[in-house]
C-alpha cells in the first residue's frame, strides 16, 4: 500500500504533493484578491451614492445566486474570450493568449469570496461602536486615520470568524478547479484513481489532506481571533 | 479691565434635524479659566450644542471661533472646513460613554492623539502620557485594557486622553451620567482639580453641586435657547426666570 504513495516514478506521492502545492498556492493567491474585492464591494454598498450602492448590492446578489462551478466556467471560457478580443482589438497581429486555469481559478474563487466577504465586512462595519470613531474625530484625526487606527482593527475583530469560514469554504472550493484541468490535489487524486483503480485509498488520502488543511486553518484562525480580541472582556 | 483672552466663541448656533429645530440660536463665549456649566432638562439641546462646538454635529448655521480659527456654517455647509481639524485638536472632549478605544491599552489610548495628530515622538508621548495617567491616579493601570477598568477609571483615562492633546479648552458631555453613583465622586474630583488649575472647561452636567460650587458661569438651556445665564450663586439663590426656578426645584 505504501509503494502506491512512493515519491518518484513508481508511486503517486510526488504527483499528489505537487497537486497539494498547487491547491495551496491557488488558495493563498485568491485570498488577497477576494479580500480586496470584498472591501471594494462592501464600501460600494455603503456608499452615499445610490448608483454605487446598486452596483455593490447587485454584485453580491448575483454572485450569491450562482453555483460556484458555473462562475468558474463563465470566467474560464468567457474571460479568456474577452481578453483575446481586447488584445486583438489593440493589436490584430497578436498571438492568442491563454487564460490559464490557475488564473481562472483565482478570478472565479476570488469573485465568490469577494461577494461573501463584502457581506461579512459590511456587517462588521455596522457593528462598530460609533462613539469610538467620534473620539478619534474629536481629537482631530483625519477620516483616513480614524479608519486605519480605529475602525479597521475593530472591524477585524467582528469580521474574523466570518472570513475564517469563507477561507475554509474557499480552500475546499479549490477542488472545483480540477474540472478545468488545473493539476491541483483533486485532479491528481482522480488521475491516480484512474490509473491504479484504487478509488477508496486515494480518495481517503485526499479527504485526510483537505481535512488536515482545514484543521490547521482553524488552529491559526483561533490564534488570530484570540489576538484580535485582546482587551475584550469575555462573557 | 484686563479680562482673560477669549478661547472659544460660538455665535448664533442653529441646528435642525429635518423639521425639528433643536438649537434656535445659541451664542456663548468662553474666556481662559472659565468653567461653564450647561444645564437644562433632557432634550433641551445641551449635548447637541456641545457637539456643534467641535463639529461632531455640523450646525445648520452659525459661527465657531477657537483661538482665531473660525468656521462659519451656512445652510449646513461649513465655509472653511479645513479649520475644523485645527479646532478639534484644540478642544478636548470627554464623552458620557467614555468612548475609549477598546483595542488599545490605557497608555496607548492616551498616546494615540499626541503621536497621530500632534506628530510627537513615541518617547515624548509616552513620558507625557504616563505623567497624565499618574495625575488622574491610574499609574498602576497603564497596561490594562479599558474593559478591565471600572467606569470611573475609564472616564479618568478619557480625561487624560483629552489632556494629552494640550487643549485650550475641554468639553465634557455629561461625564458622570453613565457612572454608578459611588464612582461619580472620583471623576468629579479630577474635574475639580482641573478647574482649580485654571483649565477652561465647558461642562454639560446634571451635577448641581458641581455647577454651583465649581463653575464660574451657568448657562440654562430651555427648548433650544439660553433661558438664563450668569454666575452660579446668583442664579441658584435668585433665579430670574420661572423655567429655571422650576428646574432647580425639581433637581435639588
Ligand atoms: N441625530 C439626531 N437626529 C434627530 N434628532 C436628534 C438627534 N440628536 C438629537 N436629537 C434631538 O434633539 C433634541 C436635543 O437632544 P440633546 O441635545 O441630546 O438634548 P440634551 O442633551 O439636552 O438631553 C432631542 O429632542 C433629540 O431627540
Amino acid at each position: 500500500m505504501f509503494e502506491l504513495f512512493a515519491y518518484g516514478d513508481t508511486g503517486w506521492g510526488d504527483e499528489i504533493l505537487r497537486g497539494l502545492a498547487i491547491t495551496i498556492q491557488l488558495a493563498i493567491v485568491t485570498l488577497p484578491v477576494g479580500l480586496f474585492l470584498g472591501f471594494l464591494v462592501a464600501f460600494a454598498s455603503m456608499s452615499k451614492l445610490r448608483a454605487l450602492r446598486m452596483v455593490g448590492f447587485g454584485y453580491t446578489t448575483i454572485m450569491r445566486g450562482l453555483p460556484e462551478i458555473l462562475t468558474l466556467f463563465v470566467v474560464y471560457n468567457g474571460v479568456g474570450l474577452l481578453l483575446n478580443m481586447a488584445v486583438r482589438w489593440w493589436n490584430p497581429e497578436a498571438d492568442a493568449i491563454d487564460f490559464s486555469p490557475f488564473a481562472a481559478g483565482v478570478v472565479a474563487l476570488g469573485m465568490v469570496f469577494g461577494a461573501f466577504a463584502a457581506e461579512v465586512l459590511r456587517g462588521a462595519f455596522n457593528s462598530l461602536d460609533t462613539g469610538q470613531s467620534e473620539a478619534g474625530r474629536a481629537i482631530g484625526m483625519t477620516p483616513t486615520q480614524v479608519f486605519r487606527r480605529i475602525q479597521l482593527p475593530q472591524m477585524w475583530r467582528f469580521a474574523l470568524p466570518g472570513l475564517g469560514n469563507l477561507w475554509i469554504n474557499m480552500l475546499k472550493d479549490t477542488a472545483l478547479v480540477s474540472i478545468i484541468a488545473l493539476n491541483d490535489l483533486m485532479r491528481m487524486t482522480k488521475v491516480a484513481v484512474g490509473v491504479t483503480k484504487q478509488p477508496f485509498t486515494f480518495y481517503l488520502v485526499a479527504c485526510l489532506i483537505y481535512w488536515a488543511m482545514c484543521v490547521l486553518s482553524e488552529l491559526v484562525l483561533a490564534r488570530m481571533e484570540r489576538r484580535a480580541n485582546r482587551g475584550i472582556r469575555r462573557v | 479691565m484686563n479680562r482673560p483672552e477669549t478661547i472659544l466663541k460660538a455665535q448664533d448656533i442653529h441646528k435642525s434635524y429635518g423639521t425639528l429645530e433643536v438649537l434656535k440660536g445659541i451664542s456663548l463665549e468662553a474666556r481662559k479659566h472659565d468653567v461653564i456649566s450647561i444645564l437644562g432638562s433632557s432634550g433641551s439641546g445641551k449635548s447637541t450644542f456641545l457637539r456643534c462646538l467641535n463639529f461632531l454635529e455640523t450646525p445648520t448655521s452659525g459661527k465657531v471661533t477657537v483661538h482665531g480659527e473660525e468656521v462659519l456654517v451656512k445652510n449646513g455647509k461649513p465655509q472653511n472646513a479645513r479649520h475644523i481639524a485645527e479646532i478639534r485638536s484644540r478642544l478636548g472632549m470627554v464623552f458620557q460613554q467614555f468612548n475609549l478605544w477598546t483595542h488599545r491599552t490605557v497608555l496607548e489610548n492616551v498616546m494615540e492623539g499626541p503621536i497621530q495628530v500632534k506628530r510627537q515622538t513615541k518617547a515624548e508621548a509616552r513620558d507625557k502620557s504616563e505623567a497624565l495617567l499618574a495625575r488622574v491616579g491610574l499609574e498602576d493601570r497603564m497596561d490594562m485594557y479599558p474593559s478591565q477598568l471600572s467606569g470611573g477609571q475609564q472616564q479618568r483615562v478619557a480625561i487624560a486622553r483629552a489632556l494629552a492633546m494640550e487643549p485650550d479648552a475641554i468639553l465634557f458631555d455629561e461625564p458622570t451620567s453613565a457612572l454608578d453613583p459611588e464612582l461619580v465622586g472620583e471623576v468629579l474630583k479630577v474635574m475639580k482639580s482641573l478647574a482649580a488649575e485654571g483649565r477652561t472647561m465647558i461642562v454639560v452636567t446634571h451635577e448641581m453641586g458641581f455647577a454651583r460650587e465649581v463653575s464660574s458661569e451657568v448657562v440654562f438651556l430651555h427648548n433650544g435657547r439660553i433661558a438664563e445665564q450668569g454666575p452660579p450663586e446668583e442664579m441658584f439663590t435668585n433665579p430670574k426666570t420661572e423655567v429655571f426656578e422650576r428646574f432647580i426645584a425639581k433637581v435639588m
